[in-house]
């Protein structure tokens, strides 16, 4: 077979989606209108077709799981919501913003007051029509006396007001050159003005919720009539909890369900043989594997030993050996090679036993003991990451004392208190909410307690920078702040693997979630 | 002897008791709270502080014990503190899966096991026996998730026969629900029968080396005789016994095989419940287990008085 013939046998398959076909077609000299006159042909229609029903299995559900947004915190809520209810921003594959049920917005000078204009004609599944009240409402359930998660990054809105019906103006108490980015945080889902019958929600979504078994299953109708042209595609769609990893690939391998996320790095080479199956791989932007010192507490005051334990660790090694190699190596700070601000000019740390031991001499801590706290809790393969990294450390000579602490509670007991452990980060929606966040002073969670006010003053500065030059410029410092002076050794950022059935089409990566952003519902279709 | 099966009753219900306070105290020595748990990442001290107060953590615990033990017993077992669902609406389902599917594989387990475990007897020493043994031994040696996952690769993936994915729904019928639990079905049995065999097998034995059975040969009578209607009804005390035992863990042990085969019971709430540090949904859950429990054991002490005259009236 010519490379032209095995890509159109590979896109009869399912192996590649229609954006690759197009880049490879590409690649090969093929000029796109040929191209796309061929895809036709070689077995993609350009619209999406309508009909059957998807079954997702997925982890990251439980018994306790609810449909009110304050309560949101894993997979199964995330994607479940975006099958009956729609964000006010939502991202492309890149991960940059783009409207949804704000349609598009504009910042006044300084980005400090925002207008975004309401999507018109967009109707709930009750028949209300959309409008800026049901926008600001939705806003306003997590603000003030409220649990909800998304509390914090809304806490910078200084007022919120419908300036007519189809606009809202948002005025925040500082410049914010992301606001629509926090505005797509998957908790701010739109709900009609006063709505709280959680059990049973209102949406603009594709789909209508018609069962809910809290960590069993959640079954949802099309209801008709999408006002996103060529989604929502399925006449039904049902999600179920299966929390168990093998479990979730027998159903997958065993035709049950149709899609999976959350396949294991060590058996998904197996399951690329499977004719039936396709993985999509989403590559470093999962879970970001950290060991975090604080550098407020002996003997991680010192910043030679900070940077000897940098060196001297072996970061490949270990995404080989624990990951299989579906892992990229982190920079020591959680920001992703897919966010547009990541710093490419700083070059990749890399394992050197011998610049470790320089630094652990020049820290003249002697035979001090250092101690890593891990545990399963912390994440299920953190215990074997803290056994290598104790074996790459040897070759420096330095002596880390593993110390397995218990799983349960280890977030309320060993995380933010002890003084070296192994924690892990999520993917936060913006680089300026990474860097407040994680490592901003003010902020409860800087784990690594690493508290410099010249740090906080370039991220403030870059928050109200509209120049995309001058702001890149300002978060390259950050990282290149955080990575020679913080206490956080990241070493490996993973991949996102889903596992889909080849009749699944539109299964794509995406810069943000798995299962293309876990609206794999909405965006998807059966071939 | 109305009065010794009474006294075993009450018995039980004080066992329960202190069976509650144990639950509650232990859900409270759990390290971090509810509270905590459901805020996650996501908490803050001040909506720390907001939601337990609104959860009433902040009150005494021996308040709660008193206020939560009452309500119980009124059959109101509280609300979910993270979904605000009512939790004996969320369990009872989830109960009856877990009764169904135990009492599935009890159906398959126990005739077998007792049956084997008599012809065992009736057949010492000779192959039936040594199969038997080698057998059940070689099913509980392996751990139960191993069981599980060569079942599912066999008969779900390779060969199609049955569904790897057990959940049961409302909408099934009871022959759908018998196939689609059938692997679950078989690892519970494969986990239990060995212990009931081998307990039927030697409680035989052991009443077989008794005079009066000795007499009974000597009287003529065919060893099939002899087992059944001479040795059986004295050995009965101890196989009904571990018959219970094995029945109560098919209901309070199975969260591996319920974690493994996606099925909906009380075992995977109640571990939901425990990581997020739900404490109604665990208390809820350890009551159910140790009402289980208590009354699977009753159950078995009296059955034990009834089938032997010996311990009908107590000295």
């Amino acid at each position: 077979m010519t490379q032209w013939e095995q890509l159109q046998e590979a896109a009869k398959t399912g192996r590649v989606n229609r954006r690759e076909f197009m880049r490879y077609a590409a690649a090969l000299g093929i000029t796109t209108s040929l191209a796309s006159g061929l895809m036709v042909k070689a077995g993609y229609a350009d619209e999406p077709k309508k009909g059957g029903t998807l079954r997702i299995g997925m982890e990251g559900g439980s018994a306790s799981d609810s449909l009110d947004p304050r309560t949101y915190a894993d997979s199964v809520m995330i994607a479940s919501s975006l099958c009956i209810m729609n964000c006010l921003v939502e991202f492309d594959s890149a991960g940059n913003p783009v409207g949804e049920l704000f349609e598009s917005w504009e910042a006044k000078p300084g980005a400090v007051e925002w207008v975004f204009k309401v999507r018109q004609g967009v109707k709930f599944s009750n028949g209300k029509t959309l409008d800026a009240e049901d926008c600001i409402y939705s806003i306003q359930i997590h603000r003030g006396e409220t649990k909800s998660p998304a509390k914090g990054i809304l806490e910078q809105i200084k007022e919120i007001k419908a300036t007519s019906a189809s606009e809202v103006t948002i005025t925040l108490s500082s410049g914010n050159a992301d606001f629509p980015v926090i505005l797509g945080d998957y908790h701010l889902v739109v709900v009609p003005k006063d709505f709280s019958d959680w059990q049973k929600p209102i949406g603009t979504g594709a789909y209508t919720l018609e069962s809910f078994e809290p960590g069993v299953r959640l079954v949802f109708k099309n209801r008709g009539d999408y006002w996103k042209p060529g989604r929502g595609n399925f006449d039904m769609v049902e999600i179920r909890n299966i929390q168990d990893q093998a479990a979730r690939t027998a159903a997958l391998q065993s035709g049950e369900v149709d899609a999976v996320n959350r396949l294991d790095a060590r058996t998904v080479d197996l399951l690329k043989q499977d004719s039936n199956l396709s993985i999509v791989r989403t590559k470093g932007t999962g879970n970001r594997y950290c060991f975090v010192s604080r550098v407020t507490q002996k003997p991680f005051d010192n910043k030679d030993l900070r940077l000897a334990l940098k060196y001297g660790i072996d970061r490949q090694g270990i995404i080989d050996s624990v990951y299989s190699g579906y892992a990229v190596p982190g920079n020591d700070h959680t920001l992703d090679a897919l966010n547009p601000f990541y710093n490419t000019r700083m070059p990749q740390r890399a394992y050197d036993p011998d610049k470790a031991a320089f630094h652990f001499k020049k820290a003249g801590l002697g035979d001090t003991k250092i101690e890593l706290q891990t545990s399963e809790g912390a994440w299920n393969t953190a215990v074997d990451c803290a056994s290598l990294f104790q074996e790459s450390l040897k070759k420096a000579n330095i002596t880390l004392d593993v110390n397995k602490v218990s799983a349960d509670g280890y977030w309320d007991n060993v995380w933010l208190k002890a003084p070296f452990c192994a924690v892990y980060w999520g993917r936060r929606l913006s680089a300026d909410q990474t860097f407040t966040q994680v490592y901003g002073s003010a902020s409860d969670w800087n784990d690594s307690d690493w508290r410099i006010p010249a740090f906080d003053k370039l991220v403030e500065e870059a928050r109200v920078e509209l120049d995309q030059a001058k702001r890149t410029e300002l978060y390259f410092q950050c990282q290149e702040m955080i990575a020679e002076e913080g206490g956080m050794v990241c070493f490996a950022i993973t991949d996102y693997l889903d596992g889909y059935s080849t009749k699944v089409m539109g299964a794509e990566p995406h810069a943000r979630y798995d299962l293309n952003d876990n609206r794999i519902a909405e965006k998807g279709w059966f071939a | 002897m109305l009065k010794v099966i009474a006294a075993r009753v009450v018995l039980g219900l004080l066992t329960l008791l202190a069976v509650s306070a144990l639950i509650f105290a232990a859900t409270e020595i759990l390290p971090g709270d509810v509270a905590s748990a459901v805020l996650g990442q996501g908490a803050t001290p001040e909506t720390l502080a907001t939601f337990r107060a609104e959860l009433g953590l902040d009150r005494p615990a021996y308040i709660r014990y008193f206020e939560w033990l009452f309500s119980a017993l009124q059959g109101d077992l509280g609300v979910a503190l993270t979904n605000k669902r009512d939790i004996l609406t969320s369990i009872a389902p989830r109960f009856e899966n877990t009764m169904f599917l135990a009492g599935y594989a009890a159906l398959i387990a126990v005739p077998l096991s007792v049956g084997l475990g008599i012809l065992a007897a009736i057949n010492e020493g000779k192959w039936i026996d040594r199969v038997a043994n080698v057998l059940s031994l070689a099913a509980i040696s392996f751990p139960e998730f191993f069981i599980a996952y060569v079942l599912i690769l066999v008969f779900a993936v390779k060969l199609g026969w049955f569904p790897s994915l057990s959940t049961v729904f409302d909408d099934m019928t009871l022959s759908q629900r018998f196939h689609v639990t059938a692997l679950p079905a078989v690892t519970l049995t494969m986990l239990v029968a060995a212990h009931m065999l081998r307990m039927t097998r030697s409680s035989v034995l052991s009443i077989m080396s008794q005079p009066y059975i000795e007499m009974a040969f000597l009287k003529g009578l065919k060893r099939s005789r002899v087992v059944f209607v001479h040795a059986l009804p004295n050995a009965a005390a101890p196989i009904i016994t571990v018959i219970a035992l094995n029945l109560a863990y098919l209901i309070v042990g199975v969260v591996v095989i319920e974690v493994v085969f996606v099925y909906p019971g009380v075992g995977q709430f109640m571990v939901d419940g425990v990581t997020k540090r739900d404490l109604p949904v665990v208390q809820a859950c350890g009551l159910v287990f140790a009402a289980a429990f208590v009354i699977l054991n009753t159950f078995a002490d009296v059955m034990s008085i009834l089938v032997n005259p010996r311990l009908r009236k107590p000295r």
